[in-house]
């Protein structure tokens, strides 16, 4: 095999979205699937309007949790999958001189797809296992007990359909990231990105300031990841805070243990990516003089103003989704409570983000004072 | 300028013991050549000299400062102002152009007219091109006007030439020689070729981690007269 098993399951940051994608889909949907049957049953209009409001939402935070955390899952799954061809572009380019096609190396890349079953299996199980818990917060008042019943279409459309989606997805994007020449793979040449590249060259710049500028132009990607890491980091745990007043505590702590596991796996994913993909500059630089700061600063100084984005958009888009939620869907629901922006704990949690973030920069920037410089020099 | 005192390293937890007791004195301005087989220990005696690793034992002073008494902080501080490296494997940053490259060793001496090294080294018409745009000569001499762009008092070569063909290695090399003569830096170079200590003032030939020889050549030759 090209691509080995070992290779596909160890895609943590694959595994952790899957998980949580099908985590909160899995006891939303299969609530909704229990509860659709309750439909038209309801003679009070009071309980039908909660009712309602319940289906609602159990079919709109599948879709936009589901849909948001999927769409992550393919990006993180093409940087993957380009991160391993860039990586092993020698190996890979030996293979084509040797004969094997592009659709034969791509064939491999199925495996790709097993870190989204390991994610979506544990996701589903672990679903199943807050269900009891999920289901007397969502029971209302005068209505029967609603039972948990399993759904194999549910496993079907939760672990199995996107496994296959994610596998064939790996290999139609690896085979279209393999038409290159094999001349270039061989000598780990870009040559459409050098040639992009060439016009932006500031020629007034510090080396510091555009290899910072560099750093960051090569690895875009990694600059979504962190802005996603932060986004999650500010929406989940502020929107965690308000559950507590607007549904209840076990709905905040399932949010907010979502948004930590997200923020904290792909904020790591990302960050150590950078540092593993920038170990031969960091080395020479070194090995000239550039201080920890310097080499830290070149490496991770142009992700910060990401982070911030991600921290801003993520505040404004739980406001937004909360009041969405409270004023049209919950709005004929009796004794909801209002929703209003709460600046307090805004403030606590920008505070708490903003050492979380330093801890992280000052972690990943000792560790890059760790790397050997001898390594350079006896390296062939 | 550099006096070694008894220089011990070993990897593995000491079962590897590749430096053994090494000793010598390097003077200013002097063009030193260490040289030995694969597995001398000659490239170890390079990193230790130049404070990218610590020696287990013994002392490296530089004038009067003792770089092995120095902590991590004081080591970065004294590779930068003090010394520069050129790599048999270039180790270019492969982002960067030509121009940017040598900026980074200029940064670090507040060099202003580093673009007149480019010149020197016959590259001022590749200034923004990257390094896998270049022939193996040209990124060489790019990493020689790295080096010299933030004006080492010491120039480290880790076998400059080893990675070129005869003809780019002769030019490559004459480069460096002429460089040294009229910039008067020291310049420390290991190579297992021996043909090429004939260029320098100073052999130290080294096996199995201790000196075997050391000769002063009077009249060193120059890249072109010496066999290959």
């Amino acid at each position: 095999m090209i691509v080995s098993f070992k290779d596909g399951v160890k895609l943590i940051g694959l595994s952790v979205v899957s998980f949580c994608a099908v985590f909160v889909c899995t006891f939303f949907l299969n609530f909704y699937l229990d509860a659709v049957e309750l439909e038209g049953t309801f003679t009070d209009p009071a309980i039908n309007a909660l009712y309602e409001a319940q289906m609602v939402t159990a079919k709109f935070v599948s879709a936009v949790s589901g849909g948001f955390l999927g769409f992550m899952a393919v990006v993180i799954l093409i940087f993957y999958v380009k991160l391993y061809i860039d990586r092993h572009g020698k190996q890979l380019g030996i293979l084509k001189a040797m004969g094997y096609s592009d659709g034969k190396i791509a064939l491999g890349f199925f495996v790709f797809g097993f870190s989204v079953f390991i994610g979506a299996a544990l996701g589903f199980g672990a679903g199943f296992a807050i269900m009891p818990l999920i289901y007397k917060n969502l029971t209302i008042d005068g209505i029967p007990q609603i039972d948990i019943s399993f759904h194999a279409e549910l496993l079907f459309a939760l672990v199995f359909l996107p496994v296959a989606v994610f596998s064939a997805f790996a290999c139609g994007y690896a085979y279209l990231a393999l038409k290159r020449p094999v001349c270039d793979m061989l000598r780990g040449k870009n040559k459409v990105k050098l040639k992009k590249e060439k016009a932006k060259e500031n020629n007034g710049v510090s080396f510091l300031a555009e290899m910072c500028f560099k750093t960051l132009g090569g690895k875009k990607a990694l600059a979504f990841f962190v802005a996603f890491a932060c986004f999650c980091f500010s929406a989940m745990i502020q929107m965690a805070v308000s559950m507590i007043d607007l549904s209840s505590e076990i709905m905040g702590a399932v949010i907010l243990v979502i948004g930590l596991i997200l923020a904290v796996t792909t904020l790591l994913m990302a960050i150590t990516s950078l540092v593993k993909g920038n170990i031969k500059s960091i080395s020479i630089m070194k090995a000239f003089g550039y201080s920890m700061k310097e080499c830290s600063f070149t490496v991770l100084g142009g992700y910060h103003i990401f982070a911030l984005i991600g921290f801003i958009i993520g505040t404004l888009y739980q406001f937004g989704l909360l009041k969405l939620m409270v004023n049209v869907v919950f709005k004929d629901v009796a004794q909801m409570p209002e929703y209003k922006f709460n600046f307090s704990v805004f403030f606590i949690i920008l505070a708490v983000f903003i050492v979380f973030y330093a801890a992280v920069i000052l972690i990943y920037s000792l560790k890059l004072n760790k790397i050997s410089v001898k390594d350079v020099m006896t390296e062939t | 300028m550099i006096k070694a005192e008894n220089i011990t390293k070993t990897y593995n937890g000491g079962a590897v013991e590749v430096l053994k007791g090494i000793s010598l004195e390097i003077n200013e301005e002097d063009f030193v050549v260490i040289c030995g087989a694969s597995g001398s220990g000659k490239s170890t005696l390079m990193s230790v000299l130049s404070g990218l690793e610590r020696s287990d034992g013994g002392r490296i002073f530089y004038g009067g400062e003792e770089i092995s008494a120095m902590n991590d902080r004081q080591l970065t501080g004294f590779r930068r102002r003090e010394v520069g490296f050129i790599f048999q494997q270039y180790y270019l940053l492969p982002h960067l152009s030509v121009d940017k490259n040598v900026k980074m060793g200029a940064d670090l001496a507040g060099n202003a007219n580093y673009r007149e090294i480019i010149e020197k080294v016959g590259l001022s018409d590749k200034l923004k091109n990257k390094p896998s745009e270049l022939s193996g000569g040209e990124q060489q001499r790019v990493c020689i006007a790295r080096a010299l762009a933030k004006n080492p008092r010491v120039l480290f070569l880790d076998e400059p030439t080893g990675a070129l063909d005869e003809a780019t290695g002769r030019r490559v090399l004459d480069y460096i020689i002429n460089l040294k003569r009229e910039r008067k830096f020291t310049m420390i170079m290991v190579t297992h070729n021996l043909n090429i200590a004939e260029t320098a003032d100073k052999v130290i030939k080294i096996n199995s981690g201790k000196i075997t020889e050391i000769i002063n050549n009077p009249s060193p030759k120059t890249a072109y007269e010496i066999g290959w």
